[in-house]
């Protein structure tokens, strides 16, 4: 029983291409077990003639050594098993993340070691840029345009599709459509540098409605502070000069650099879906980024007092 | 190496010769068509990269058969007329290369059929 929980332990969950949530995930998990299957049977098979080739009498093994067993067994049967295979998975591979008409356009650029999205202006809706974090309508088909700002990143929600590389110059584009509403992970899967593994991101798939009110709710500026607490970790914000680096839109910080936090405090996670956002961990980031992900591009802020910390990570907190 | 002797050789090595180039025009011509943006240039009512492959195909599937049917009568000779180990070595070589050449030259083409170009 025990050993059977290892290899089933990764078949669910927010992160698992075994745990489809859209139909172009299931024709690649159809693939998949197809595949595996198949290659398991023969496996066996052929592990069970070279167990009968070493023990069985010479007598009874003779037919595996003559020429028919080679040219039908060694020959015919895998150039059949391969000619069957490579049209099914050139199928599949057509079929799945085709562009569909009336797409929802989302934009993913990788940077050492985060995710900038954007979401360009479609109808009446403004455009608006997030960070680490894709929501997106169910049963809306979904066109994802990836680039890169460094160096090669790979594009991966393995629950929704196969993955897509980005590559620094060049635009792919990703196209899924999520059936099945809730929380998935994405992750790189290029490896990019030191911080790789610490490289993911949150998808939601929400109801049209819902998707709508987050989207409309994203295209506004930053709230202003409501409590002095908080309009003082505006200011410390501001007088630390973090809008350099950073955006928070209706505010006069207006960094490209690093990611958008106009509404920062609504997202899941920090640090690239490392941590659950609260006043903690991001008191914690500031002060220790360079500790919990060394080589990201932001500094360390230790010498902030405790006081200090608080009420920038309650300011940031509070950008819903 | 007597000249008989270099063209068994090359008619053992000719199917694997003939998929190289299959493979070095398919792989070059695609990358190259689709790297400066020429992939939907039309020839013939077929896309530029469609037709390199299947023109590419057809010619070196076209050279694998031929090689095919004369390494298979050299070895339906050979039957009849006892060769030494070197020339019956080369010659069921050569059956064995060419056909398998025939089908990886056509595996390769297979693609160009089924996924758009630049895929």
């Amino acid at each position: 029983m025990f050993l059977w929980t290892v290899p089933v332990a990764g078949c669910g969950g927010v992160q698992s291409a075994l745990d489809p949530a859209g139909g172009d995930a299931w024709d690649l998990y159809r693939l998949t077990i197809v595949m595996t299957v198949g290659a398991t049977l023969i496996f066996v098979f052929v592990t069970a003639l070279l167990l009968y080739a070493v023990f069985a009498p010479p007598e009874r093994r003779a037919w595996l050594g003559t020429r028919r067993t080679i040219v039908y067994g060694g020959l015919a049967f895998p150039i059949v098993v391969l000619s069957l295979l490579l049209p099914y998975g050139l199928v599949v591979m057509r079929d799945t993340d085709v562009p569909q008409p009336g797409a929802l356009q989302i934009e993913v650029t990788g940077e050492q070691y985060w995710w900038r999205v954007r979401y360009p202006a479609e109808g009446d809706q403004a455009e608006f840029s997030t960070a680490n974090e894709l929501i997106v309508p169910i049963g809306r088909p979904i066109t994802v345009s990836v680039t890169a700002a460094d160096v090669i990143h790979s594009f991966w929600i393995p629950n929704l599709g196969g993955k897509i590389d980005m590559i620094p110059g060049r635009i792919n584009r990703f196209n899924f459509t999520a059936e099945r509403p809730g929380l998935y992970r994405g992750i790189c899967a290029e490896f990019c540098g030191a911080q790789h593994a610490r490289m993911a991101f949150d998808v939601m798939v929400l109801e049209p409605t819902e998707f709508e009110v987050w989207r409309q709710s994203q295209a506004q500026p930053a709230q202003e502070p409501a409590i002095p607490h908080l309009a003082r970790g505006r200011d410390l914000f501001r007088a630390g000069g973090c809008g350099s680096c950073h955006m928070v839109r209706g505010t006069e910080a207006n960094g490209q650099f690093g990611p958008d936090l106009t509404h920062v405090g609504s997202r899941r996670t920090i640090g690239a879906g490392q941590f659950p956002n609260n006043v903690g961990t991001l008191a914690g980031w500031i002060a220790n980024v360079q500790q919990i992900k060394p080589g990201a591009k932001m500094p360390s802020y230790g010498s902030l007092t405790g006081e200090d910390l608080r009420a920038m990570a309650g300011y940031l907190e509070s950008l819903k | 190496m007597t000249g008989r002797r270099t063209a068994q050789v090359c008619l053992t090595l000719g199917g694997l010769i003939a998929w190289a180039i299959q493979f070095t025009i398919i792989y070059g011509v695609t990358s190259t068509l689709c790297g400066r943006g020429w992939a939907d240039t039309a020839l013939l009512g077929m896309g530029a990269v469609q037709i390199t492959i299947l023109l590419a195909t057809l010619t070196a599937l076209a050279a694998a058969a031929i090689l095919l049917i004369v390494s298979l009568r050299q070895e339906r000779q050979q039957r009849d007329h006892p060769a030494s180990a070197t020339d019956t070595f080369l010659n069921e070589s050569g059956v064995l290369i060419n056909g398998l050449s025939l089908v990886v030259i056509l595996w390769h083409g297979v693609p160009a059929v089924i996924l758009p170009a630049c895929a």
